[in-house]
């Protein structure tokens, strides 16, 4: 655990080695939602959308921190930074288990203004909420700080790593109710489009953002249900998983 | 292209009401501002290049051809906007098959509009880049800038909205190249029947925004490049 631990250290020391980028995230982050989610709360009635995105907002800042571990762990395997992280004293194991969590944490880290921010804007949760809130957020992060570990141990260019990275944002945001209610996605279905609508449903970040829209927005369109925490762990287990043992392997084939 | 396919689609049917308030097809206006947002942010890429090329010293290698320091900036800012130009081609050409082309001409000259835009974002991101000693202050600029000066403008809806919403964002809207660029590609393509501004308004705006950041850009530049100040 204490190796484990140092690995986190070492990463969350890294996360603030980008803090202008962050800062320069964050504003991108409020603007969307104090220019554009305002404007579009004009141009629609089916709900109120600066409300609607908020919850949204704190995963869309989730997913973009939590992935930033996949950055530098493909810069770390192209300089071949991992020799010295084979030196250090602990098993490979540890330390991929260590870089999956801190990317999930630094995750966490950077979503704290944007919470704090939906609290403000919808209302203060009940104990019991927050806890399930960041539970589900925590898991949320892992997941997607295990894609990004994967993806960035599967390639040895920068540039593919950062397409791989935009064409997993467009398809987890865009087919999710990140942006829209998902009932608005579902009209899809009427047109052939039933593989994306089931995709939406099953989606992580859909299920993310839904959740804390049932427990903060207090509106009879979003039901909690425990389903929704339960698709979370099994795509964050899912992928922890498969990062680490790409990361392992990787570290040791080299 | 999935921006256009799903947000677009999407996002149309949950605005369809205000589309037919403000007599506009939300895609058709949603994908010809998605085509100036993307022109926008390849043609600001050029300054990190300028960031690059001082930390690998390729500054010293440019001073020593044998072209005048007006030449290479305006060069650096002509080709950031065309590199763009060829980066949007493949959007560009999507873009104008969903719209159709009702007038050439005006396509002709929007398309001549879109260009200036493109030369002048280039000319404001090397005119920042020269400015700025610190790469990381570099980027949070530029991220900010770009949070703020595309929600601020006409690329993703009306200004009637964002006058209901906040007039300050209407009138800032106003005076930014942005809009001029979307509502003059719009013009060209024959998205909207009516303008915000007249387009000969816009492409005023859009050679004043040209001029002033080309000739700004040669200007830091010229007197970044003297005595190796950049280092």
């Amino acid at each position: 655990m204490k190796a484990i631990w140092h690995v986190v250290e070492y990463d969350f020391t890294n996360f603030f080695r980008y803090r202008w980028y962050i800062i320069g995230l964050i504003a991108m982050n409020l603007a969307d939602l104090f220019i554009s989610a305002i404007v579009f709360t004009q141009m629609t009635s089916i709900v109120n959308y600066f409300r609607f995105f908020a919850p949204g907002l704190a995963v869309v800042g989730l997913f973009a921190s939590a992935f930033t571990i996949g950055r530098e762990i493909n810069m770390e395997v192209r300089r071949e930074i991992h020799h010295y992280l084979l030196s250090l004293p602990m098993t490979r194991t540890e330390l991929a288990v260590g870089r999956v969590l801190a990317g999930g944490l630094r995750g966490m880290l950077y979503v704290t203004p944007l919470l704090i921010t939906n609290f403000v804007v919808l209302r203060l949760p009940t104990l019991s909420q927050l806890l399930l809130i960041l539970l589900t957020l925590l898991l949320l992060a892992i997941g997607i700080s295990g894609v990004s570990i994967s993806i960035a141990v599967s390639t040895m260019s920068f540039e593919k790593f950062v397409t791989a990275r935009g064409v997993v944002y467009y398809m987890l945001f865009f087919c999710s109710s990140v942006f829209y209610p998902l009932s608005i996605i579902q009209v899809l279905a009427t047109k052939g489009l039933q593989p994306l609508v089931t995709f939406a449903e099953v989606n992580p970040l859909t299920n993310g953002s839904d959740l804390i829209r049932s427990l903060l927005l207090d509106s009879p369109d979003y039901v909690f249900s425990p389903l929704m925490i339960l698709n979370v762990a099994v795509f964050s287990v899912i992928f922890a998983l498969v990062a680490v043992l790409a990361y392992a392997k990787v570290l040791q084939r080299q | 292209m999935a921006q256009v396919a799903l947000f677009g689609l999407i996002v149309n049917k949950m605005v369809e009401g205000a589309a037919v308030e403000a007599g506009i097809n939300y895609f058709q206006y949603y994908v010809a501002g998605v085509t100036i947002i993307t022109l926008y942010s390849t043609a600001m890429f050029i300054g990190y290049d300028i960031f690059e090329e001082a930390e690998h010293g390729v500054f010293e290698y440019l001073l020593t051809l044998p072209v005048s320091r007006r030449e290479l900036v305006l060069g650096r800012s002509i080709g950031g906007g065309l590199r763009s130009f060829i980066y949007v081609g493949p959007l560009l050409g999507i873009v104008l098959f969903i719209l159709g082309v009702s007038n050439p001409l005006y396509l002709l000259i929007a398309v001549a509009a879109m260009f200036l835009f493109a030369f002048g974002v280039s000319g404001m991101s090397i005119t920042i880049a020269v400015a700025m000693k610190s790469g990381d202050k570099y980027d949070i600029l530029i991220g900010v800038l770009d949070a703020l000066i595309v929600r601020l403008s006409t690329t993703m809806y009306p200004t009637i909205y964002m006058q209901r919403a906040m007039p300050t964002y209407a009138a800032i809207a106003n005076f930014n190249p942005l809009t001029y660029a979307a509502d003059l590609f719009r013009w060209g393509t024959g998205v909207e029947g009516t303008l915000q501004f007249s387009p000969l308004v816009g492409i005023l705006g859009l050679f004043m925004f040209f001029f002033a950041f080309t000739f700004i850009g040669v200007l830091f530049y010229e007197r970044r490049l003297e005595g190796g100040s950049w280092q």
